[in-house]
């Protein structure tokens, strides 16, 4: 781990991404944003990623089912789940998927930067 | 003496009589005219020497009795009763008034000529004979002392009699009197002068001569006169009776002088009818809702008689307008009840810049507390917060839109954009669905004449039925899009669904129906009034490459 692993933004809207590519930036962690899904399964390479933090209801593939699809590829990267949804179900399943958190917006960025920290500390 | 039968020449209407009857009269025969034998007997003398004049008809006729009257003539001009009803009555009672004056003359001008089979004939206007002649002539013998015969000859011009016809004119007058319709006799040879000015002096554009001076209508209201009025007419305006209605025009514009200046108008420009709805001050004082229809005469009318009609529409209006204010109630709580079922996409679009919102926040607050604080961070970040909150103020401003309680307006509308507002309200629940949506939005689409939220509310409404339609295949999808026609704008909506039931197609619209187990069946039914109240169409069909069609089309707004 010589270089600061890069954490990766998957949101569909644009000001949450800019948002917490900010509070990364300002806390001195490196991060890269994905407007969708298929955008972030595009560009993963085993090691690439430190952590995803994803939302769920997204166009096209959502959140969860990108979680899914990057454990068939054999991913371990921790995924946190940051969702505007209270739903249990999508809350159960996503846990159930292996999410390493799950979070509700808005986030207060305490809690956030600790699930990041406890990620990061886990990989 | 001995009397004949009538002739064969007599008038048709004669021949259905059983037995023509014997004239008292030899004087009498060969007439196939209507022919009268009078006493004259009774008739002031002085009126004999008094000369032709109006005072002295009024004299000689009603001392003129009659004795005797052929079928012809009771025909012409006898009461229903025939000829009996005339035996023994002053000829004054059926004479016809304009004639009364010459026969006056004629039986003076026998008597005071004194000498027996004296005769005098004089042409005379009927409307039932071409030039008829009527002859005035003594008697020549002891028996016929005091006794005048009267004959008209001429072509009958019809079978009608002139009582038939008095009595045609009584029909027509009882008719307007009981009608159930208002109806006002109006004089309005009055404005021939002052139309006979203006057309000298080249005005063409009556409605803006009016309009500049305004002194014209309100003479135009002074000259004109009412001079008869129904029963109907006298209930409507609040009157006792007809003769309170008989006067100058002026009353019945006094709360509508425009309505006056476009009745002025219309008659100006040589219009058969006019039409307008005005309001209308009753003479007891209330103020009633009036649908005024003018018919002017042209020839062979009697121009000196324009009906007005009048009927009181207040009643309908005020159910119209309630009936508008419980469509706009039903409209908003079908809103409302959508809203209801967008709640989550509703909520997760609010949620979106409010989490960007209060990361900004923190993250400001961050660059803030270092020892070195990163101004220019802090200003990009609170720029985006800013946005952001804007942002989440739009969305709630739509809600509040569609969630308020507001009369339907009629406001020039781009559809396109009425169509990318409403999929601010469907867009999360498409995306979660992960449906393909594609938008084929013209820019540049004439303008329609619309109210904004009940357009984005059939939108909305379809649209929702576009994605509950979905299967849960891999390819779901909704194309829409917008186009301009030759003078309308269109919407389509195909979904990538199963499509429709073909025997539900005929019943779609319909209040009630609904496939799904959730739903009322009223939102095919509002977009569909919502629609129809906008002058537009809207249809559902089966697209060929599957799924259903839903389409509408608006009116193009005219142009100003």
């Amino acid at each position: 781990m010589s270089e600061a692993p890069v954490i990766a933004i998957v949101d569909d809207d644009e000001a949450v991404r800019d948002a917490l590519l900010d509070l990364l930036f300002v806390e001195g962690m490196a991060g890269q944003t994905f407007a969708s899904a298929t955008a972030l399964l595009d560009a993963y390479q085993p090691g690439r990623f430190g952590v995803i933090i994803t939302d769920v209801r997204m166009a096209g593939i959502d959140g969860l089912e990108m979680q899914r699809r990057l454990r068939a590829l054999g991913s371990d990267v921790p995924v946190i789940v940051l969702t505007s949804s209270t739903d249990e179900e999508t809350r159960e399943r996503a846990v159930r998927d292996g999410a390493f958190g799950y979070v509700t917006k808005p986030v207060a960025d305490e809690v956030l930067l600790t699930l990041l920290r406890g990620a990061l500390a886990r990989k | 003496m001995t009397g004949t039968p009538s002739s064969d020449a007599a008038p048709r209407g004669l021949r259905l009589a059983a037995a023509a009857p014997v004239m008292r009269y030899a004087q009498m025969q060969g007439h196939a005219g209507p022919c009268w034998a009078v006493d004259v007997s009774c008739v002031p003398r002085a009126a004999i020497c008094a000369g032709e004049t109006a005072q002295a008809a009024g004299n000689v006729l009603p001392h003129t009795i009659i004795l005797e009257v052929n079928e012809p003539a009771a025909h012409t001009l006898g009461p229903y009763s025939g000829r009996a009803g005339m035996i023994g009555r002053p000829i004054s009672a059926f004479w016809p008034r304009e004639s009364q004056a010459i026969l006056s003359g004629l039986i003076q001008d026998v008597l005071s000529d004194g000498s027996p089979g004296a005769e005098r004939s004089q042409t005379i206007t009927s409307l039932q004979f071409q030039d008829p002649r009527l002859s005035v002539w003594t008697g020549q013998g002891s028996d016929v002392e005091d006794i005048v015969f009267i004959a008209i000859a001429g072509t009958e011009i019809d079978g009608r009699s002139l009582w038939s016809l008095r009595a045609s004119e009584v029909r027509y007058r009882n008719l307007i009197q009981h009608l159930p319709s208002a109806l006002l006799e109006i004089d309005a040879t009055a404005m021939t002068a002052m139309f006979d000015r203006l057309r000298a002096d080249g005005i063409a554009d009556i409605a803006a001569h009016l309009d500049a001076t305004p002194a014209a209508a309100l003479t135009a209201r002074r000259i004109v006169r009412v001079t008869d009025a129904n029963r109907a007419a006298v209930q409507l305006l609040g009157a006792t009776g007809a003769d309170q209605l008989i006067g100058p025009v002026d009353y019945l514009f006094a709360r509508s002088p425009d309505t006056a200046k476009r009745v002025i108008a219309a008659h100006y420009d040589g219009r058969r009818n006019f039409s307008d709805v005005m309001k209308l001050a009753t003479l007891d004082g209330r103020l009633r809702d009036v649908a005024l229809t003018v018919t002017y005469p042209t020839p062979p009318d009697r121009l000196d008689i324009t009906i007005l009609g009048l009927e009181d529409i207040t009643e309908r209006l005020r159910t119209e307008a309630q009936l508008r204010q419980l469509q706009a109630d039903y409209s908003r709580a079908a809103r409302i009840s959508t809203l209801g079922e967008l709640a989550t996409s509703i909520a997760h679009e609010i949620n979106q810049p409010l989490a960007a919102i209060v990361t900004n926040a923190e993250t400001s607050q961050r660059w803030i507390a270092r020892d070195e604080p990163n101004l220019a961070k802090v200003a990009q970040l609170t720029a985006r917060i800013a946005e952001s909150g804007r942002r989440a103020s739009d969305i709630v401003q739509r809600i509040r839109q569609m969630a308020a309680r507001r009369p339907p307006e009629r406001a020039p509308i781009d559809l396109s954009e009425v169509v990318d507002e409403a999929l601010h309200f469907v867009r999360h629940e498409i995306e979660s669905r992960s449906i393909n949506l594609s938008a084929r939005l013209a820019s540049d689409l004439p303008l329609v004449l619309g109210d904004r939220v009940q357009l984005q509310q059939v939108i909305v409404n379809l649209l929702v039925n576009a994605v509950q339609a979905q299967g849960c295949g891999p390819d779901t999808r909704i194309d829409l899009a917008t186009a301009a026609g030759a003078a309308d704008v269109r919407f389509t909506i195909h979904d990538g669904g199963s499509g429709i039931a073909p025997e539900d197609l005929g019943c779609i619209f319909s209040s009630f129906f609904t496939t799904k187990e959730e739903g009322i069946g009223i939102g095919l039914a509002l977009c569909q009034s919502i629609i129809a109240s906008h002058g537009g169409t809207i249809s559902a069909a089966n697209h060929p490459d599957g799924g259903a069609l839903f389409q509408f089309m608006l009116p193009v707004a005219p142009q100003e």
